[in-house]
């Protein structure tokens, strides 16, 4: 006896839900398991020059096994321990980004913002952390606006300001999309600072260069990258 | 039996139970070996200690570097620049930007002990105090002594140490330098603070060593970079055993660290055993 066409759609219905399942699951465990497919988790393009990094590369695994792990939570949780532990990944900080990226001269180091004064700064730029300008998975190379140099440079005046038009003058008209036209946040480009303002790069220039664009300012770098991504 | 217990208690009281149990089990009868803590184990020092252990040997790097080596070496014909890093400049840094080479070296290490140098009457103007430091500064500037606080919004502890006019040379040259907002300095006036910061509260004794090791390593660093630049002169000094002092000569790295090790380490290890032997003696010696 053949079954009625209700019967019949269940049937197919059912069986396309177990395949459905059963491939989700599999992709599930591919994410999981095969290196080259993590890919795919990452929440967007990787920065400029990061495109050929590993996951792992950064995000690094937190130490014990899940087991130690959740045994550490329950311990914190009943305040035998003093740390609150990381699960599965510890967050990404500035330790994985200067394996590749570590320079004996910068000009606005990380570090420098840790010291009690640059409060301001950390709140509104999070200057301390290489991710705070460089937020990854964005596809560009900085993500910090380029006026943000206003933050700290408010009071700046030079007693011999080497510029034709002067800094305070600039400050004063408030003209911070200039400043990254002569100067690049880490110095870390071979080049001689421009001493005229109409030889600064231009925003439009500045802007491509943030967004993952080629430098105004050269190739030639102090201090290159390690594993070749650019800076 | 089962059904019993069912009947009795009703299915998601035992069910409870038998989760609780479970991960009591999981947790803590199997537990596997607890997972390393951050913090500090067995005996402690009160960060404070550890501040006034490395601003000493601060201390000492910087007399050696601003005596023996710019101010001698200036007599000798060599030359120190702020811009010292420009590649047509033949000269070594400064003894603030010696410093600053050890300050940067410091965070190669890993040991998340902080070093800066700043002022309220700085040449940068990015070294100018300001805020909670600028509170502490005044407080230094009136007696003295050293000031420790802590700086909630970056959980970290800190301590400012006055940074004294040692040698004529610091004079001279912040009173003639063109961006010198204060021209009236004498020797052994306070110039600045070094700041120094660190995350805990307590540190035990080997993170104390690993600290005093760190920063040895960078003054070490810091003295690299200088000779990397001297090995770019057209008419570099001779490196080996002399000192400018002697002539036209600077010491190799090993040289200069031992001078360092000779005349830092016995008031760094006479700190260390008080610390063990009784911390409040420790505190108390080193302020002297």
């Amino acid at each position: 006896m053949s079954k009625n066409p209700g019967t019949r759609r269940e049937g197919l219905i059912k069986r396309a839900a177990y395949v459905i399942g059963t491939l989700l699951v599999l992709a599930g465990l591919a994410l999981a398991y095969v290196p080259q497919s993590s890919r795919f988790a990452a929440k967007g393009p990787a920065n400029t020059g990061h495109e050929k990094l590993a996951c792992t590369d950064c995000h690094k695994q937190s130490p014990g096994t899940l087991r130690q792990q959740v045994q550490a939570e329950v311990h914190y949780q009943l305040g035998w321990r003093e740390t609150n532990p990381a699960f599965g990944h510890d967050k990404v900080s500035n330790e994985q980004c200067t394996n590749c990226h570590a320079r004996d001269q910068d000009a606005h180091p990380t570090h420098r913002f840790l010291e009690p004064r640059f409060k301001e700064a950390r709140e509104q730029l999070g200057a301390e952390s290489c991710v705070s300008c460089h937020r990854e998975h964005k596809g560009v190379r900085v993500t910090m606006k380029p006026t943000s140099c206003a933050t700290c440079h408010q009071d700046l005046a030079l007693k011999n300001d080497p510029l034709d038009v002067t800094h305070r003058e600039l400050i004063a008209k408030a003209q911070w999309s200039t400043c990254l036209g002569c100067h690049d946040y880490h110095g870390n480009h071979k080049r001689v600072t421009q001493q005229k303002l109409e030889d600064a790069y231009s925003t439009k220039a500045i802007l491509n260069y943030l967004a993952g664009g080629s430098s105004p300012y050269g190739q030639d770098l102090k201090f290159p990258a390690r594993r070749g991504a650019e800076q | 039996m089962t059904r019993t217990i069912f009947n009795r208690f009703g299915f998601k009281g035992p069910f409870a139970l038998g989760f609780f149990v479970l991960a009591a089990i999981y947790l803590f009868a199997t537990r596997p070996a607890p997972l390393q803590a951050e913090q500090a184990s067995g005996r402690t020092v009160p960060v404070e200690t550890v501040f006034r252990i490395v601003a000493a040997e601060n201390d000492v790097a910087r007399k050696l570097w601003t005596a023996d080596i710019v101010g001698a070496g200036t007599k000798a014909g060599l030359k120190f620049h702020e811009k010292w890093r420009e590649p047509s400049m033949e000269a070594g840094p400064l003894p603030a930007l010696f410093l600053r080479e050890a300050s940067t070296a410091l965070q190669k290490t890993r040991v998340p002990l902080g070093l800066f140098l700043g002022s309220d009457f700085p040449i940068a103007q990015s070294n100018r105090f300001t805020g909670i430091q600028a509170d502490h500064f005044a407080n230094l500037r009136k007696t003295g002594e050293p000031e420790f606080f802590n700086a909630t919004d970056i959980g970290r502890f800190t301590a400012i140490f006055a940074d004294r006019a040692m040698a004529p040379g610091c004079v001279t040259c912040h009173n003639e330098h063109p961006n010198s907002p204060k021209t009236d300095w004498k020797l052994n006036d306070i110039m600045g603070a070094t700041t120094w910061s660190y995350p805990k509260e307590r540190v035990s004794l080997e993170e104390l060593v690993q600290i005093v090791g760190a920063l040895r390593t960078s003054f070490g660093a810091a003295y690299d970079a200088y000779l990397a630049k001297v090995a770019t002169f057209a008419n570099p000094p001779e490196i080996g055993d002399k000192w400018p002092a002697q002539g036209y000569f600077i010491p190799d790295k090993r040289v200069f660290l031992a001078e360092f090790e000779r005349r830092a380490s016995s008031n760094t290890v006479e700190r260390l055993m008080l610390s063990i032997a009784d911390p409040k003696a420790a505190s108390a010696s080193a302020t002297r």
